[in-house]
This record gives structure tokens, sequence and C-alpha cells, in this order.
């Protein structure tokens, strides 16, 4: 994984704070079922936050999203800490609480990395074109890859032109019908 | 479903395979490889193939199937009867909450009592299998290797193994296990780089050549209970024709099976479609109009399905199929306009 230099929150800081690795595998959907609650519970530290943000919207902000918000990430977490704990435990389905948390945060904080950028750079500073780079290597590991669910329509579609339908009959369509809840379609 | 990130291991590898030299030593390869190929290599694995596909379709049978994936296993019910040339096939789960598939030929009902909806799905699976082309044969020999595997007892019936062992990291392995008298697979298994299974199929039970009638492959109710949604996807099969769009980086071995544009449901405008196979799997490529808002993009995973989404101006791209995440990432890449 590329580190995220100059991520808030990821200064080794240990006990009660969330690793700026734990944020990226939760953002990732790669951390471990165990793990997530107790993530998501120290969220509620602010700087937590702004890691958890600055992993999905650093993508987002490389690519021109431009709307100041300052204040955003103490707002998040403000509003985070009044939240009353909803994580249920890993359901079958495909909204699993790591894609809902992902989607929520990217379509709500999309300008903190800009507003991280626009505090703590000199903007036409020499030094930005490096901050650039540097978050452009973060956003290689983006979380702007927010965890899409699997298009049903297209996994049934898609069935009707692979041989491995024909060898082993219907039973491809287990794949289509395990996962499906129809309540979450379009 | 379980979301699946690529490691940086997979990106660096997807760098290499997308420069242009890469590119042409892989075609310079297969160039090679298909000159060598003894012709009984194509064949004896086809055969299997084949005979596999024609069991599948033309016999009556009735098992247990368990089916692996990500960590769960989920066991299910499955009639198959072929009636006076009509296809009929009825698929339980026998855990979680109720789930019926019910195929009459190409007319796919999904039952969800649980949600009182029942989803009906116009399917054309004659599609899936023609008899191999040869230059099919080909991309067979020239990306697997193919051998025959041990002699296994499952379900009670004598198999017989047979691998498909891929020569690259663009695609899984396949094991199967046919039944030796008829041919049927009993049992499948996807495997990834590691050779660790992604995904397995198997029954537990079964009974080949079983006396079946229309009474075990019928619905759950004849006529519908008023208070249950039906959603119906529009018929159609792809209408090939040119659709604008076109896989710059198609991974080696893998050719166009068909292209066009079909109306999906939920869908406002007709989705462009493109299917390209190696022989053993397929791989979707579609590419919907969207609104310039952002689109949840990335890889997930769903048994041994990876899908890739993109965004490209105004469209999604989405590339989804029996390939690893590194396959249907480079595929999304390189999906352009003509």
């Amino acid at each position: 994984m590329g580190k995220l230099q100059g991520a808030p929150g990821d200064d080794g800081a240990a006990g009660a704070m969330v690793k700026a690795e734990e944020i990226s595998l939760l953002v990732d959907g790669e951390l471990d079922v165990e793990r997530i609650e107790g993530v998501c519970t120290r969220l509620r530290d602010a700087d937590s936050v702004t890691t958890w943000v600055c992993y999905h919207v650093i993508g987002d902000a490389l690519r021109g999203s431009s709307a100041i918000m300052p204040g955003f990430a103490a707002r998040f977490a403000t509003r985070l800490a009044a939240e009353p704990t909803v994580l249920s435990p890993p359901r079958r389905g495909p909204a699993p609480a790591a894609i809902a948390w992902a989607a929520a945060a990217t379509v709500a904080a999309v300008s903190v990395v800009a507003w991280v950028a626009m505090t703590t750079l000199p903007i036409g500073d020499a030094s930005l074109p490096a901050a650039l780079a540097t978050a452009r290597q973060a956003a290689s590991v983006r979380a702007a890859d927010t965890r899409p669910a699997v298009d049903n329509e297209y996994l049934l579609v898609h069935q009707e032109y692979s041989p491995t339908t024909a060898i082993q009959g219907a039973r491809p369509y287990l794949r289509a019908v395990a996962a499906t809840d129809p309540n979450a379609r379009p | 479903m379980r979301a699946r990130r690529t490691p940086a291991a997979s990106r660096r590898r997807l760098g290499g395979w997308s420069r242009p030299l890469g590119a042409g030593c892989r075609a310079g390869l297969v160039v090679v490889a298909l000159a060598a190929v003894p012709a009984a290599y194509g064949q004896d694995a086809a055969a299997w193939l084949q005979r596999a596909a024609g069991a599948a379709r033309g016999l009556n049978y009735v098992g247990t199937i368990v089916y692996e994936h990500g960590g769960r296993v989920e066991t299910s019910r499955l009639v198959h009867l072929l009636e006076s040339g009509s296809e009929f096939e009825k698929l339980t789960n026998l855990d979680g909450p109720a789930r019926e598939v019910i195929r009459n030929n190409d007319l796919v009902r999904c039952y969800y009592p649980d949600a009182k909806i029942i989803r009906i799905e116009p399917r054309s699976f004659r599609n899936a299998f023609p008899s191999l082309l040869p230059q099919q044969l080909n991309a067979l020999a020239a990306h697997y290797f193919f051998r025959k595997g041990e002699l296994a007892r499952i379900a009670g019936l004598e198999t017989q193994a047979f691998v498909f062992e891929p020569k690259d990291g663009l695609r899984y392995g396949h094991k199967f296990w046919a039944d030796i008298a008829s041919g049927l697979l009993l049992k499948a298994r996807l495997l990834n780089e590691k050779n660790e299974p992604i995904e397995q199929f198997a029954f537990i039970d079964i009974q080949i050549g079983a006396k079946l009638d229309r009474e075990q492959v019928k619905p759950p109710f004849s006529s519908l209970p008023t208070d249950w949604q039906v959603r119906e996807s529009p018929p159609g099969e792809v209408q090939p024709q040119e659709t604008g769009w076109v896989v710059k980086d198609l991974p080696a071995g893998f050719a166009k099976v068909v292209e066009g544009f079909r109306r999906l449901r939920g869908k406002s405008a007709p989705v462009a479609h493109l299917v390209f196979s190696d022989g053993l799997v397929a791989v979707s490529v579609f590419v919907e109009p969207v609104p310039p808002t952002p689109q949840p993009v990335g890889l997930s995973q769903q048994g041994g399905i990876n899908v890739y989404s993109r965004q490209l101006d105004d469209y999604l791209v989405t590339v989804l199929g029996e390939a690893p995440g590194a396959t249907v990432r480079q595929i999304a890449y390189s999906v352009a306009h003509r």
C-alpha cells in the first residue's frame, strides 16, 4: 500500500487513536469484520475523521473538485459523535457497512482535501507540485474507489454468454441469486 | 458480496501489461504457442467441455449442491428435466432467506418470498456455449495447460478430474470433476494464482437419469398472490451492431464474441454490451450513459466474478467476468471511443 504522507492522523499516535492503516482498510472494505465496530467507534475522534475523509476525497479533489468548506471535518466529527451507533452485524446483501459509510463520506465530504491543502500549503509555492505528487500517490490507494455493489442486472445478462453457465447448467445462477436483495435495486 | 481492493502488486503488474512492448511480446508468444500446440490438446479439452455442456442440458437429474465462495457456504436443491425438447430447471436454496429460481428454456423466474417479489428474466442460454470454433480451441490451448487429473468419488459417483491451468496471470485456474458415465460435472472449482479455491460448486448427492415430472419443477404457486410485485426485465438479446466502443488493450487470448446494445431493467437508455471470451470464461463490458455526477467505481467481487467500474466522461464502464480483478480492471481502463 502506498504511504499516505502528511495525512492527518498518520503520525503514528497509538492508544485509542485509529491508525491510518485501519481507516484505509475500512475504506477499502478490507478490514476484518471483528475490527469494524471498534474502528468505527474510535472514528469519532476528529483527527481520525479527517484521515477517513482524506482517504475518500483526495482523489476527487485531484480531479478538480474545488468547493471549499472550511471546518467540514470538525462538523462531520460533531455530527458523527451525535449519531447513535447503528452498525449491525454483517448481513447478506449488497450493502455492507463499509459501502454505506464510504458512500456517505464521499457524498458529504467532497472538499476536505482541498481544504486541508489550502490551509497547510502556501498556494503557488514551489512545494505544491511535490505535495500534489504525494497526494497523487495517496490517490492511487484512494478510497474514491468506493466499493460499488455488484449490478445484478449485469451479472444476470453476463451469465447468458458465460461458457461456465453452459457447462454447469443453471448453477452459476446461484451467484446471482445468492447475493440478491431484490429491494436494493433501482 | 465481498468487496476487494486491488493490492499494490497487482497494480504494478497491470502497469506492465498495459505497456505496448508487453502487448507485443505477448502477441509473439501466442503465435509461437499456437504453432506448437498439438491438435489433440484442444480437441481433448473441448471434448470434455462439450460433453459436460450436453449432459447439463440433456439429462434429467436431481441433487443437492453446495456452493462455497468467499468463506460462505450455501446449499441448494437442483432439479433438471428435459421433456419433449423443453428444458425445465428448479433451483431452491436451502438456507437463508428462501429463494427459488425456475427456468423454462429461456425464461427465468426468481421468487423472493420474504420480499414478495418475483423477477422475470428472459434469458438466452443458447449463446453461452456454441460448438467451439477452431480459434477458440487455439485460444484454450494457447492460454491454459490442460491435463487429466485424478479419479475421484463424488456424491457416490466415479468422476474424472480435469484441469485447466492458466499460463499467465490474466485468468483463473479451473478444475472440473465429471461423472464418468454421463459427463455431467459434479464439481467445479475456480482457483486463483496461488492455487487457492475462490469458488466451488459441488453436488453432495445426485440422481442422474432420475424419473422426474413437471410437478417437480413447477413454480411455488400457480397464480401469483396479488400482494406480490412483479419485476420484469425487458426481453431481447443483444442486437449485434457496432456500439462505438472498443477495448484497446484486450488481454491475450480474449476474442470478441458479441457486440451490441440491449435494454436492461432499471436503465433508461440502451446499454452497450460487448462480450469477450478465451474459450473457457467470458468477460462482459457494459457502457451506459450516466449523469455527470460521481458514480460508484472500483473493484468488487462476487464469488468467482470480479467487477470493475469506472467513469469515463458521461459514461459508466463496468467490466465483469470470471477473471482476476487485475484482468477486468485492465479491460475497464482500455475501453475507449472507437
